[in-house]
């Protein structure tokens, strides 16, 4: 028996990360998209994670602003926006504290609704009791930030909730490692094509 | 169009496209797409390039079979099989 032969009906397990729980590798997952398996000493892997994560974090707050992230308006979007973890709610914190102000008429009727996006020919100020709100745009005044509608606003919140459902893949991946012992048909074909498998 | 263009901020205002051009987005969607998930997927990183860009075009190309089928039937079959009344 050569040593290829070997090689190929006994291959060399492949350094995997041990199977079992990591709440340390998990909740850094958590923190940042890729970071769990940063922490797990993956870091070829954890850089092309968050690059893909993150990437379409930034494609969609390009493609609908950042309206596409608003936990009051879209609810239901945001549940998945969520599981991108502090990014999610720190792009919603930056959009409801710098972006939006209150209606002055809605404050007293119901001030559930009075936190609102800029509508056109308004500008941000301050009332008496140094509160957001909106007033009627003067010139100089600077242009507030556009409510997303539409196509662009439906594919931007798109864009954010896929990466906050993928990111969800990726801490289950990173809290619970091991998960990666039988590659996919598809990796093993390959990697016996190219002489590659160093897979258990 | 490129006045609304040069007035567009970033992150701050919507992207000001038409139509057509939204489907264009499914390029960058597939590919990020695949790039989280051939990333948590693979065992070893050897042939991940590769297999990122084969599976970033079978969801364009799985894509737009869908596409092209529900246009089919909404304008070719639907038509003969419950044509609109003169």
């Amino acid at each position: 028996m050569t040593a290829d032969h070997a090689n190929t009906s006994h291959p060399t397990p492949h350094p995997t990360t041990p199977v079992g729980f990591n709440p340390v590798a998990g909740f850094a997952a958590i923190a940042l998209p890729g970071l769990g398996h940063i922490v797990l000493g993956e870091h070829r892997r954890g850089v092309c994670i968050a690059i893909g994560v993150l990437g379409l974090v930034l494609t969609g707050l390009l493609v609908g602003g950042i309206d596409s992230v608003d936990r009051r308006e879209d609810r239901v979007w945001f549940l998945g926006q969520a599981l991108l973890g502090p990014v999610a709610f720190g792009i919603d914190y930056i959009h409801q504290n710098n972006f939006k102000a209150y209606d002055q008429d809605l404050l007293t009727r119901d001030p559930a609704r009075a936190l609102r996006s800029a509508l056109p020919g308004e500008a941000r100020g301050v009332n008496a009791e140094g509160l957001p709100v909106w007033r009627a745009a003067e010139p100089g005044d600077a242009k507030p930030s556009t409510k997303g509608v539409g196509r662009s606003n439906e594919l931007g919140m798109l864009f954010v909730t896929i990466a906050g459902m993928l990111n969800l893949i990726v801490i289950i991946d990173a809290g619970f490692p091991g998960g990666r012992s039988v590659p996919d048909d598809e990796d093993k074909v390959g990697a016996k094509k190219s002489g590659k498998d160093d897979t258990p | 169009m490129i006045n609304t263009l040069l007035a567009w901020r970033p992150i701050i205002d919507p992207l000001p496209m038409g139509h057509a051009a939204s489907y264009l987005l499914l390029i960058p969607m597939a590919l990020f797409i695949s790039m989280a998930y051939r990333a948590v997927r693979l065992p070893t990183m050897t042939r991940y390039p590769r297999l990122v860009l084969l599976q970033a075009a079978q969801i364009i190309v799985a894509i737009a079979a869908i596409g092209i089928g529900l246009y089919v039937v909404v304008e070719v079959m639907l038509p003969i099989i419950a044509p609109m009344p003169d």
